[in-house]
């Protein structure tokens, strides 16, 4: 038998973060979104908007535009600033390229 | 979408409700939302992540066959297994082959150079050395392959955009310097494709598109959007023409970045088409018709919407545009100079507004991010750039005076970095020679 041994190419992932932990209901909490305003998300957005409206009374949804929005904005750090200064509970991000 | 999370420093997971892109055209029926909320309302209260631990380094794999033949089959199944591969056989990079590779740089095979966007594989010196190892090349190649990758991976030069997008990006890697022909890069005849005389631009460019895959994780319609990939296989690497350059131009790299002549370098710009241009005129033409004829016809191809160049209409450029050395030297002696070929191109390229908003280009202008590429909506005809100096201009190709040659950019930034080479380089190239035969250009057929 002959054998080949050789390196793995992919690279390390290196975690330096943790996912912010989930909210335990949504009952009276406060969601926003972030938005590149791409791939209809001027229609897909506002629906979601109003289901979790309907679904869950005492939520408070902010507007869709609430933050800037964009491919260059959303990402910036003084859009995640504004997200933290709105007290939100918990952001939807609507992304696509 | 994981691979972004994976760049931010995440576990390559998250909470994320997944549609068929039929639901994101125009006139789409949406109503898959409603069907699948809780799935929404679940990924903000219940959603764990399944990511347990992160990968430690680059484990050492191994397979076994019934002969060398067989092992090598399965080695190269087993890369496009673990999508890997590019289709084209693959030389696995054992730890021989890859120390062999490492003999090209003075620098430790551990030295990170930085995070593959979007994916954010950590990337060192070794995973280079891997790629090219896998992509067929040699040690004397690795110094262009680092310098690169370091310049991919600038912050400003737009990769971590480009690496995702939809648009086709492709890296072209301009070397200047003798290390290219040291290590036989091409930059005349067919500089754009393979050459076995000069093979060194094949490898280098297929080793980076590797790592762009594996490490970047820029894998089709997973974590590279692009539609076509045009390209890719290779991507683009060749050197400029140096010897062919008319008396009094400057190098590229001494233009646009300020490096000194004779100073080994890369100059990275991304592009999203490759077209042919022929330059020549037909007729009986004088040198001055020629050059003129040519110009306007080059600049006829410059015009277009090239909605995605925006990126880089302040700062990067609209493209490359390659003139083989005859052509170069005809026109320096008609009194042209870069700068004033830049300036001609630039001018005749301009493309009437009307034009853009028939079709819809002045849309994509008012939402760039970039406010003097929206106030350039009132310029009428509207240049394709903010300026001349943004066209690069290069003299490469074989030197046949009918054709030039048009890499449409889309290139945030034209990111510009030095070369080291090890003080053991010309070890390697009397190696090569040994290994490949003479490859000065008195040997070339």
């Amino acid at each position: 038998m002959t054998t080949i041994e050789f390196h793995d190419p992919s690279g390390a992932i290196e975690i330096t973060q943790k996912h912010a932990p989930r909210i335990p209901s949504l009952a009276g909490k406060k969601i926003g979104f972030v938005s590149n305003e791409q791939w209809q998300a001027f229609r897909t957005l506002p629906l979601l908007k109003q289901l979790f409206e309907a679904d869950h009374p005492g939520i408070q949804m902010l507007p869709i535009d609430a933050y800037p929005q964009g491919n260059a904005l959303i990402g910036a750090e003084e859009t995640a600033q504004l997200v933290k200064n709105s007290g939100v509970d918990a952001v939807i991000i609507g992304n696509a390229a | 979408m994981t691979n972004a999370i994976a760049g931010l420093g995440f576990a390559p997971d998250a909470a994320m409700v997944k549609f068929p892109i039929d639901l994101f055209l125009p006139g789409s029926d949406i109503a898959a939302i409603e069907a699948r909320k809780q799935e929404f309302y679940d990924g903000l209260t219940r959603w764990k992540s399944d990511f347990a631990k992160a990968a430690d380094g680059s484990p050492m794999l191994s397979v076994e066959g019934v002969s060398y033949e067989d092992a090598l089959a399965k080695a190269n199944h087993l890369m496009i297994a673990n999508l890997w591969g590019d289709g084209l056989p693959i030389w696995p990079a054992t730890r021989e082959r890859t120390d062999w590779i490492l003999r090209g740089t003075p620098l430790p095979r551990t030295h990170k150079i930085g995070k593959f966007p979007p994916r954010g594989g950590v990337t060192t010196v070794e995973t280079c050395a891997v790629a090219l190892a896998m992509a067929g090349g040699r040690p004397e190649y690795l110094p262009v392959l680092l310098a690169a990758v370091d310049a991919f991976l600038d912050p400003q030069s737009g990769a971590e955009l480009l690496q995702a997008a939809s648009g086709s990006a492709f890296p072209v890697v301009i070397v200047n310097g003798p290390i290219a022909k040291q290590i036989r890069l091409n930059s005349g005849f067919g500089c754009l494709g393979p050459d076995p005389q000069q093979p060194a631009g094949a490898s280098i460019g297929r080793a980076l598109r590797l790592i762009q895959q594996n490490v970047g994780g820029a894998l089709p319609g997973i974590g590279a959007m692009a539609n076509y990939g045009g390209m890719r296989y290779t991507n683009v690497v060749f050197a400029e023409d140096e010897a062919g350059l008319p008396e009094g131009w400057a190098p590229h790299a001494t233009a646009r970045h300020g490096f000194a002549r004779e100073t080994n370098s890369v100059s990275l710009v991304f592009a999203n088409g490759a077209t042919n241009i022929r330059r020549r005129g037909a007729k009986k033409e004088t040198p001055e018709e020629d050059a003129t004829q040519g110009m306007y016809r080059m600049a006829d191809f410059m015009r277009v919407p090239n909605t995605p160049g925006l990126a880089g209409y302040e700062q990067g450029s609209p493209g490359v545009l390659m003139i083989p050395q005859v052509v170069a030297q005809a026109m320096a002696a008609l009194g042209w100079t870069q700068q004033s070929i830049r300036e001609f191109l630039w001018e005749h390229s301009k493309i009437p507004l009307a034009q853009l908003k028939r079709g819809g280009v002045t849309a994509w202008i008012e939402i760039d991010s970039n406010p003097l590429t929206r106030a350039s909506l009132k310029l009428d005809p509207w240049p394709i750039t903010a300026k001349p100096e943004n066209i690069v201009l290069i003299v490469a190709g074989g030197g046949h005076p009918t054709n030039s040659y048009w890499l449409q950019g889309y290139s945030p930034r034209v990111t510009g970095r030095r070369m080291q080479v090890p003080e053991t380089f010309e070890q390697l190239l009397t190696e090569a020679d040994q290994d490949l035969g003479c490859g000065s250009d008195y040997c070339r057929v």
